[in-house]
C-alpha cells in the first residue's frame, strides 16, 4: 500500500501550520459572527433597552422622552399592582398545591405498572400534544355554566358552579385545566429517573426487612431529589411569568381576580399604550425573578457535573 | 422461565394483603388519570360531529345522536385555514432554516474551531437563557417596531435563531463528535464549510430532528406573540388566527367551532405517534431548560 499522498499532504498541511492557523481564526469568526448579531439584535437589545425604555416615556410618533423614576413611580403606585402581585403568587402557590406532586406520584405508579405501562404513558402525554387554542376553546365549553361537568353535578343534585365567571374558582380552574394539559411531561421526566434506579437496591432494602413504602420513601424519593428541586424551580418560573391562560381564557377577569403581574405588563403595553411602564415593570419583575433563575442555574449545572 | 425484573415491589410483596390493596387502587388511580386525559380529547372529535343543540343538552351525552359530517365543510368555509396553515408552515420552515444556518455554525465554531474570544462568546451567548423572557417582552416588541418588522415573517425567522437553548443542546451535541474526524478531514482539504454541512450536519440528524419538534410546537402552539406582531390575515399563523376567530368568536355555533378544534388537533397527534422517540429525547432535554 501506498501512503506517499497522505503523508505529502499532512506534511504540507503541518508546514503552513501558522497561516492556517490564522486562517482557521477567520473561519470560526465567520461561523460565529451570524449568532453574535442575532443575539446582539433580538436577545440583548431588547434586554437593555427595557432597562433604558423603562425611563423614558415612550412614543412611536413624537419620539421618546427622558422623565426620569417617574415610571417606576406610576408602576408602583398603580391599584391594580397589589392584586396582580397577590394573584401571581396565589397561582404559583395553587400551581404547586395542584400540580407540583401529582406527576411524580402518577410516576412511581406507573413505573410499578405490569402491563400497558406504555399506554399509560402516551396517554398521559397526550394532553400536552393538544394545541393550546384547542385547549382554551375545549375547556371553555367544559367550563360553561350549562356545559357538561356542571350538567353531570346537576344531575347529582350538585349546585352549579360559574367555573370561570366565579371570581373564587376561576384561578383554580385555570391550574386545574393547565394541570390537564402539563402533568405528562413532568410525569415521562420522573418515570426516566425512577426506572434508571437500579434494581438491586430495592432488592437489598427489601433483603434487610423494608416494606414497600420505606423504600419508596428511603430509595426512589431520594434518588429523584434533583429532579423533584429542578422541576419544582422551573415551575416556579414558569408560573411566575404566566399570563397567556389567563389572558384567554378570562382576560384578567372576573374582577381582576386572574390578572397576573405579567399580565399586568401585557395590560399596559396592549391596552393603555403605555410603554414605559410597562418596561418598568418589567425590570421590576426580572430583579425578583433573578434570584430564583440564579438557583436553577447553580442546581442545573450542579446535575450536569 | 426467567423472572420479570423486579421494580420497587417484589413477587413477595404481592402475597401481603394490604400491598395487593394498596397497589390495585394505584391500578385504579392510574385508570382514572387516563380516562380523564383521554375523555377529553375524545370529546373534541364527538362534539365536532354532533347537531348544535346537543352540545349544551341535560344531561350531556358523549355520542352523536346523528354524526353531522357537514360541520367540517361548513367550518372549513368559515375562516381561510389554508391559509393561516400556509403561514404556519413558513414559520416553521424558516425559523428550521434559520437555526440551521445561524445557530448551527455558532454551536459547531464554539464546539470544535479555534474562536478568538471563544468563552467570552459562550457566555455571551448563554446568559441569555437566565434573563425570563417575559420581563422582556414589551422591549422586544418596541425593538421589533423599531427594527421596522412588524407584519413581516422576519419577526420570528431571524429571532429564532438567536435561541441559547438550542445552541446549548447543538454544542453539547457537536463536543460529543470526535475531534479527529474534522483534523482528518481538514488534513484531507476539507473547508470548514464542508466540516459543518457535509460531516457535522449528517451526523447530527436526530438532535436536529428532536429541535425540529419544538420548532414546530412554538409555530404550531404560539398564539400571543404572532397576534402582537402579525397585523394582518395573511401573515397570522394558524394559533393565532384560531384564537382570534374561533375562540373569541361571539356568534359562532359550537360545533362548529369543534371541527376546527378538530382539525388543528390531528397534525400534532400524528406526527407525536409518529415520532414519539425524538419527543421524549426532547423532553427530557428541556428539563435543564432555563
Amino acid at each position: 500500500m501506498n501512503h506517499a499522498p497522505v503523508v505529502e499532504k499532512a506534511q504540507r498541511a503541518g508546514s503552513s501550520y501558522k497561516s492556517g492557523k490564522y486562517k482557521r481564526y477567520v473561519w470560526g469568526f465567520v461561523f460565529v459572527i451570524p449568532a453574535i448579531i442575532v443575539f446582539a439584535l433580538f436577545l440583548w437589545t431588547p434586554i437593555v433597552k427595557g432597562v433604558i425604555y423603562s425611563f423614558y416615556n415612550i412614543d412611536f410618533v413624537k419620539g421618546n422622552t427622558f422623565v426620569g423614576w417617574a415610571n417606576y413611580e406610576k408602576a408602583l403606585s398603580d391599584p391594580y399592582l397589589l392584586t396582580a402581585v397577590k394573584n401571581t403568587l396565589y397561582y404559583m402557590f395553587l400551581g404547586v398545591v395542584m400540580g407540583f406532586w401529582v406527576p411524580c406520584l402518577f410516576a412511581i405508579a406507573i413505573s410499578e405498572l405490569r402491563w400497558f405501562q406504555g399506554f399509560a404513558r402516551i396517554s398521559a402525554y397526550l394532553p400536552n400534544v393538544v394545541p393550546l387554542v384547542v385547549m382554551y376553546g375545549l375547556w371553555r365549553w367544559f367550563y360553561d355554566p350549562v356545559g357538561p361537568i356542571n350538567g353531570t353535578l346537576s344531575q347529582l343534585g350538585v349546585e352549579p358552579i360559574a367555573f370561570l365567571t366565579n371570581p373564587s374558582w376561576s384561578m383554580i380552574s385555570i391550574v386545574f385545566m393547565e394541570t390537564w394539559q402539563q402533568f405528562g411531561s413532568a410525569m415521562l421526566i420522573y418515570l426516566a429517573g425512577i426506572l434508571s434506579v437500579p434494581r438491586d437496591h430495592y432488592e437489598a432494602a427489601e433483603i434487610d426487612g423494608a416494606g414497600v413504602w420505606h423504600r419508596i420513601r428511603y430509595i426512589t424519593l431520594p434518588s429523584i431529589k434533583n429532579l423533584l428541586i429542578l422541576l419544582f424551580l422551573l415551575q416556579i418560573i414558569a408560573t411566575s411569568q404566566g399570563f397567556q391562560t389567563q389572558q384567554a381564557l378570562l382576560d384578567g377577569g372576573p374582577n381582576n381576580a386572574t390578572l397576573t403581574f405579567a399580565l399586568l405588563i401585557i395590560k399596559y403595553a396592549t391596552m393603555r399604550l403605555n410603554y414605559g411602564v410597562a418596561s418598568a415593570l418589567g425590570v421590576l419583575m426580572f430583579l425578583v425573578l433573578s434570584i430564583v433563575a440564579y438557583i436553577h442555574f447553580r442546581l442545573s449545572n450542579k446535575e450536569e457535573s | 422461565m426467567k423472572a420479570r425484573e423486579r421494580g420497587i415491589m417484589s413477587r413477595y410483596d404481592f402475597k401481603k394483603r394490604p400491598v395487593v390493596f394498596i397497589y390495585s387502587l394505584s391500578v385504579l388511580m392510574i385508570v382514572i388519570m387516563m380516562f380523564t386525559m383521554l375523555y377529553p380529547i375524545a370529546y373534541i372529535f364527538m362534539n365536532s360531529l354532533k347537531p348544535n343543540p346537543e352540545l349544551f343538552s341535560f344531561p350531556p351525552r358523549f355520542f352523536p345522536s346523528e354524526w353531522v359530517w357537514d360541520n367540517y365543510s361548513k367550518s372549513w368555509d368559515y375562516i381561510p385555514l389554508t391559509l393561516f396553515m400556509r403561514n404556519t408552515l413558513l414559520l416553521f420552515v424558516g425559523n428550521m432554516l434559520s437555526i440551521m444556518i445561524i445557530t448551527g455554525p455558532a454551536a459547531f465554531g464554539l464546539s470544535k474551531m479555534q474562536v478568538p474570544g471563544k468563552r467570552f462568546i459562550a457566555l455571551f451567548f448563554l446568559t441569555t437563557l437566565l434573563i425570563p423572557p417575559t420581563t422582556y417582552i414589551i422591549p422586544n416588541f418596541i425593538n421589533i417596531k423599531e427594527l421596522g418588522l412588524l407584519n413581516s415573517f422576519w419577526a420570528f425567522w431571524l429571532p429564532a435563531g438567536a435561541n441559547a437553548f438550542y445552541l446549548l443542546l447543538l454544542k453539547s451535541f457537536f463536543d460529543s463528535i470526535h475531534h479527529e474526524l474534522f483534523e482528518a478531514a481538514r488534513i484531507d482539504g476539507a473547508s470548514e464549510l464542508r466540516c459543518y454541512f457535509q460531516i457535522a450536519f449528517p451526523l447530527s440528524v436526530p438532535i436536529f430532528a428532536t429541535l425540529a419538534i419544538f420548532v414546530f410546537n412554538t409555530a404550531w402552539n404560539e398564539w400571543f406573540w404572532p397576534s402582537m406582531v402579525m397585523h394582518s390575515d395573511d401573515r397570522y399563523p394558524l394559533a393565532t388566527a384560531i384564537y382570534k376567530y374561533v375562540i373569541q368568536a361571539r356568534m359562532m355555533d359550537w360545533n362548529q367551532r369543534f371541527a376546527i378544534l378538530a382539525m388543528v388537533t390531528i397534525p400534532p397527534i400524528v406526527i407525536f405517534l409518529l415520532f414519539q422517540k425524538y419527543i421524549i429525547r426532547g423532553l427530557h432535554l428541556s428539563a435543564v431548560k432555563g
